[in-house]
Order: C-alpha cells, then sequence, then structure tokens
C-alpha cells in the first residue's frame, strides 16, 4: 500500500517534472520570439522564473475554474468559467472574448454545415478540409 | 395646576388669557410681534444648527399668517374672548411649555368644550371650524389657557415653548386642513407628537440637504480629477489592471459613454442644485470673496486646488456654464448621495457662492487647469480612494461617516487658509471622480447601481484610523491617504467579484456562496478550513446575533429602529 503510495507520488511527481518541462520549453521559445523582436536577451534564470510562475499560475488557474464552474452548478469547465477568471486583465478578457466568439461562430457555422451535409451529402470532402484550414488560421 | 384647571373655566389661565385678550388688541401687537422676532432671532441663533430651515421657514410663514389670520379673525369675530389675535397666538406659541404640553391639551381640551357654549358657533365642539381656518395655530391657542399659568418660567420656557410650538404647526401643517373631527383627542395626540417631532425635524434637514449640497460640489471636483487623471500617468501603475490605463483622450469619452443612469441622476443634480442655490444662496456671500482673492492670487497650495476646484464646481454647477462638467458631476453627486454631511452646511455654503460668482467662470477655467497640475499629486491620493461602491463594505462604517470629512477637514485646516469645509467637500468631491473613472471601463454589465457606487469615503476612514492604531508608529499624511486608497481599491475589486460570482451562477443577489468562493480564492477558506470555522473564530457570538439578522433581513436595519 504505502509502495503504491509512493510510487503513485512518484509517479504524478515525474509526471508534474515533464509537464514542468514542456512549460519551460514553451516559455524558452517564446522568450526567444521576443528576444529577437526587442533586441534584448533573456537570462535563463528569467526563464525559468517565467516557466516556474506558469506552472503555478496554471495550477491556479485550474483550481478556480473547477471552483466556478462548480458554483455555477456545472460538471463541466465553460468558456464562461474561463472568462470570469480572465476578468482582472481587461485586454486579456477583450482576447479572450473575441476568441470565443469567433469559435462560437465557428461552431455556428459547422452545425450549419453539417445540417446541409445531412441533406447533400457531398460536401463530406471539403468541410474537414475548410474546418481544418479554419484552424489553422486561429 | 394642571389637574385643578380642566374643571374650571375661571382657572388662572383662563382669566389671564381673557385679559390679554381683552387688553389693547391692537397696539401691543408690534410690540408683541416685536419680542416675538427677537425671541425668534434669539432662538434661531441658538438653535440654527438643530432648527431646519423648514423650521425657519414654517416659523417665518407661522407669524405671516398669523398677522394675517389674525386681522382677518379681528374682522371677523372682535367681539369673542377667544379670539385668535396674533399677539395671542404668538404668545401662545412662546409660552407652550414642553411637558405641559403632553399634558396639557388633555386638560385644556376640556375647559374648550366648556367654553364653547359661551363662544360662538365659529368655534365648534371640536374646534375643527378654528383648524379649518386656522390650522396651524390652533394648537397653540389650546395650549395657551393651560399654559399661562406657568407664567413665571416664561422666560426659561419660550425658546422650548417656541420650538414646541414650531413643532406643533408642523405636525398640524401636514395633517390635512379638512381636519373636522380634529377632536381633543387629535388635538391631543398632536401635541403628544411634538416633542418627538422634534428630533425629527432636527435629523430631517440634513438628510434633505445631503445630496444637493455634495452634486454641486461634485462637478468641479470631477473636473480637477478629469484633468488630473490625465496629468497623472504615474496612477497608471496602480490601475494596470483597469482598462482605464488607456489613453487619456478615450478618458472623457469613456466617461460620458457610462450607463444612463447618468441622466436620471443629471435632472436630480439640477434640482439639487437649483435649491441648494436658492437655499443657501443668501447666506453665504462673505465667504467667496475670500476664496477669490486667495485663488485669484496664485497660491500653490493643495488647498487651492482643491477649493478652485470647488468653486469651479460650484459656478459650473450654478450658471451652467458647460454640460460635460455638470454631467461628471451628476455621477458623483449620485455617488456622494448616501455619505453623511457635517460638512454638508458648509458644502451647501460654499456651493451656494456659484450664481453670485458667476463672473469668475472664466478665470476658474483658467485657474483650475493651472492648479490642475498642482494639485495631481493631492488629487490622486484622496481621488483614488474613494469608493465610488461597496454596500456591504460601507455598510459596517456608515456612522463613522461623519469622521471623514471631519478629518479631513483637520488635516487641511493646518494648510489651508479657506473655510476647511471647501476643501474637505472638494476632497470628497475629486475622490469620487477618480475611481469612478476608472471603475466604469471594467464593468461591461453594470447598468448602474448608482448608489452602489456612492463614494463611502467617509466610512473607509474607520479602517485607516485602525490601520494607523496598529501601525503603532506616527504616520505620515500621505501615507494614510494611499492606504485609504489602496483599502478603496480593495473593497472595490471585492464588490465586484462578489457581484460577478452572483452573475455567474445566474442570480442576481449574492449569497453566501460567493462569500465562500471569493474568501476560497483569497485563501482564508480552504479544504481544511471552512467559512463556518472563520465566523466561529473572528465573530464574537454578540456581533453574530446582531449582524446575521441584519444581513439576511434584505438591507434593512435589524432590529427596527
Amino acid at each position: 500500500m504505502e509502495e503504491e503510495a509512493e510510487t503513485e507520488e512518484q509517479q504524478r511527481f515525474s509526471y508534474q517534472q515533464r509537464l514542468k518541462a514542456a512549460v519551460h520549453y514553451t516559455v524558452g521559445c517564446l522568450c526567444e520570439e521576443v528576444a529577437l523582436d526587442k533586441e534584448m536577451q533573456f537570462s535563463k534564470q528569467t526563464i525559468a522564473a517565467i516557466s516556474e510562475l506558469t506552472f503555478r499560475q496554471c495550477e491556479n488557474f485550474a483550481k478556480d475554474l473547477e471552483m466556478f464552474a462548480r458554483h455555477a452548478k456545472r460538471t463541466t469547465i465553460n468558456t464562461e468559467d474561463v472568462k470570469l477568471l480572465a476578468r482582472r486583465s481587461n485586454s486579456l478578457l477583450k482576447y479572450i472574448t473575441d476568441k470565443s466568439e469567433e469559435i462560437a461562430q465557428i461552431n455556428l457555422e459547422r452545425k450549419a454545415q453539417k445540417k446541409k451535409k445531412s441533406g447533400d451529402g457531398s460536401k463530406n470532402s471539403k468541410q474537414p478540409a475548410e474546418a481544418g484550414v479554419v484552424e489553422s488560421e486561429n | 395646576m394642571a389637574d385643578d384647571n380642566p374643571d374650571s373655566d375661571s382657572t388662572p389661565r383662563t382669566l389671564l388669557r381673557r385679559v390679554l385678550d381683552t387688553a389693547d388688541p391692537r397696539t401691543p401687537r408690534r410690540p408683541r410681534s416685536a419680542r416675538a422676532g427677537a425671541r425668534r432671532a434669539l432662538l434661531e441663533t441658538a438653535s440654527s444648527r438643530r432648527l431646519s430651515g423648514q423650521t425657519r421657514t414654517i416659523a417665518r410663514g407661522r407669524s405671516h399668517g398669523a398677522r394675517s389670520i389674525g386681522r382677518s379673525a379681528h374682522i371677523q369675530a372682535s367681539g369673542h374672548l377667544e379670539e385668535q389675535t396674533p399677539r395671542t397666538l404668538l404668545k401662545n406659541i412662546l409660552l407652550t411649555a414642553p411637558e405641559s404640553s403632553i399634558l396639557m391639551p388633555e386638560s385644556v381640551v376640556k375647559p374648550v368644550p366648556a367654553r364653547q357654549v359661551v363662544q360662538p358657533s365659529r368655534q365648534e365642539s371640536s374646534c375643527g371650524s378654528l383648524e379649518l381656518q386656522l390650522p396651524e395655530l390652533e394648537p397653540p391657542t389650546t395650549l395657551a389657557p393651560g399654559l399661562l399659568a406657568p407664567g413665571r418660567r416664561k422666560q426659561r420656557l419660550r425658546l422650548s415653548m417656541f420650538q414646541q410650538g414650531v413643532d406643533q404647526g408642523l405636525s398640524l401643517s401636514q395633517e390635512p386642513q379638512g381636519n373636522a373631527d380634529a377632536s381633543s383627542l387629535t388635538r391631543s395626540l398632536n401635541l403628544t407628537f411634538a416633542t418627538p417631532l422634534q428630533p425629527q425635524s432636527v435629523q430631517r434637514p440634513g438628510l434633505a440637504r445631503r445630496p444637493p449640497a455634495r452634486r454641486a460640489v461634485d462637478v468641479g471636483a470631477f473636473l480637477r480629477d478629469l484633468r488630473d487623471t490625465s496629468l497623472a500617468p504615474p496612477n497608471i501603475v496602480l490601475e494596470d489592471t483597469q482598462p482605464f490605463s488607456q489613453p487619456m483622450v478615450g478618458s472623457p469619452h469613456v466617461y460620458h459613454s457610462l450607463p444612463c443612469t447618468p441622466h436620471t441622476g443629471a435632472e436630480d443634480a439640477e434640482q439639487a442644485a437649483g435649491r441648494k442655490t436658492q437655499s443657501s444662496g443668501p447666506g453665504l456671500q462673505k465667504n467667496s470673496p475670500g476664496k477669490p482673492a486667495q485663488f485669484l492670487a496664485g497660491e500653490a497650495e493643495e488647498g487651492d486646488a482643491f477649493a478652485l476646484g470647488f468653486l469651479s464646481t460650484s459656478s459650473g454647477v450654478s450658471g451652467e456654464d458647460e454640460v460635460e462638467p455638470l454631467h461628471g458631476g451628476v455621477e458623483e453627486a449620485e455617488k456622494k448621495m448616501e455619505e453623511e454631511g457635517v460638512s454638508m452646511s458648509e458644502m451647501e455654503a460654499t456651493g451656494a457662492q456659484g450664481p453670485s460668482r458667476v463672473e469668475e467662470a472664466e478665470g476658474h477655467t483658467e485657474v483650475t487647469e493651472a492648479e490642475g497640475s498642482q494639485g495631481t499629486a493631492e488629487a490622486d491620493g484622496p481621488g483614488a480612494s474613494s469608493g465610488d461602491e461597496d454596500a456591504s463594505g460601507r455598510a459596517a462604517s456608515p456612522e463613522s461617516a461623519s469622521s471623514t470629512p471631519e478629518s479631513l477637514q483637520a488635516r487641511r485646516h493646518h494648510q489651508f487658509i479657506e473655510p476647511a469645509p471647501a476643501p474637505g467637500a472638494a476632497v470628497l468631491s475629486s475622490e469620487p471622480a477618480e475611481p469612478l473613472l476608472v471603475r466604469h471601463p471594467p464593468r461591461p454589465r453594470t447598468t448602474g447601481p448608482r448608489p452602489r457606487q456612492d463614494p463611502h469615503k467617509a466610512g473607509l476612514s474607520h479602517y485607516v484610523k485602525l490601520f494607523s492604531f496598529y501601525a503603532k508608529m506616527p504616520m505620515e499624511r500621505k501615507a494614510l491617504e494611499m492606504v485609504e486608497k489602496c483599502l478603496d481599491k480593495y473593497f472595490q475589486h471585492l464588490c465586484d467579484d462578489l457581484e460577478v460570482f452572483a452573475a455567474h451562477a445566474g442570480r442576481k443577489t449574492v449569497k453566501p456562496e460567493d462569500l465562500e468562493l471569493l474568501m476560497r480564492r483569497q485563501g482564508l477558506v480552504t479544504d481544511q478550513v471552512s467559512l463556518h470555522v472563520l465566523v466561529e473564530r473572528h465573530l464574537p457570538l454578540e456581533y453574530r446575533q446582531l449582524l446575521i439578522p441584519c444581513a439576511y433581513s434584505g438591507n434593512s436595519v435589524f432590529p427596527a429602529q
């Protein structure tokens, strides 16, 4: 039992480490882009700090999202929960709202196309391509 | 004495009264009225703070009414012993004693019906006709017979008697004139209500005065704060999360594009401004020469900035030079609706100078811009710290509302030569402007619980004092202002979050679940520590018994006062 708990703990820990490493790598890439853009170098410690911060903040976000969903008596996290989370920073909220509206629009288009598809049955090949194109643009 | 009277007609009181009535009805009126006027003047000066303008106007009206009615009464029924000459009426008013007013009516009322047999039908059993004709003056006459006896106490009682009489007149004037069945009971009831009316009438004027005065101040303060916020980029750091860190150009537009509730407030503000200028215009001209002189002298004092803003406000309000300042000031005015007004009368006073200083309007605009830069640092501090909302936060400290204007005035007494209320009021008014500007952009869904945005900055002073107490070391005024500012922002965020949480759950009422969610985010409530545990830990049982019913009663004070 204890061993299972330990291995489980270790697994979780290693999983966490992998996630952290992934975050660290992504943060590093982003920082490189910014460094090229602003012509200012980032030290390793900075990138490490940013990635650690991002990871912890993601944990907080997850907890908050879960709390918000439970507060709204739901079991699924919704875009509304995400918007609530981002309400502090207005620019971020605006961005997220725009994106969510875009996604909603795409979903509506998809539904409309699906309805047509059920009628036509010939646009199957086109639609996944379109959806894929739209997604890649996003 | 009171017990003996009701049974017999020939009581000393009635005899005295008859003597007074029959003796020289005309000539004594002048000395009487003069005496009454002198007494009234004394009363007004002595109780100017407590007596409202209503009482004064009513008193004046009563004196006028007494004279006019007396003349008509004289003409109509000259032969009546119980004729209500203005002299007797005034005498009755002055001689009305507080304690006897409660007792006497019952005793007096009986002799009155007894006397009515002698009197003509004009004075009917219920004296209702008299009341119909002279509603305000009825009770004093009924009281007079009973109260003439304690003539020795005339001097001491006159003030209170006069107030009593005035209040009775108030109560009677409030009642419909068609009080035909104004029996002795009702009259006695009126009289018994006299004393409780007094404190209410004292309290009401203050309440009635608050909104107008505040609105007058807000316009100028808002103008100043507009310039201050546009000139104060450093404040953006504090408000980085707020969209208001956006370009200053957008701020006026943002402000004016605010929800339509300001429009409703505009009408109130205009009415309030009109009322205020009318009521307090004549009384405060003396302050105005001092102020403009100081302003034009160009002193680089913070107090000047406030006073200038204040004067520009008043001038803007009175002269209605600009629609925008008025519009902006309206929101501030509405926000300040709930603020208490220790400085209210003063704010009224200073605001009333506006109409008398219209010519300074142009000078003000120039000076306000000049002082805008001066007042930047100062205005930002108190300005942002004013709260434009947080009913829950401020509900805890409404009683300390008056302390803020006092404390602000005390602080500014050192710096400014001008009357303290002006800068205090200007500070108060400047405060709501900035947070209001900050507040509105991030709240897209706010249809405007306008009263919620009322700057209960006055309530925050309580917390600031607590803070300074626990700091155990002297604190700079700037530091206290910053603390107040931070507290204000904190409460703003708090209430915003509560509102958003409630909306997120599809509700319009904030429930304990929302608060629990908030505390969870704050880290106060965890899986180990629940909300109830915190309540038990921090809220003593006595307060819990008081606060919880109060909170659940739906914004009504519990127990009902």
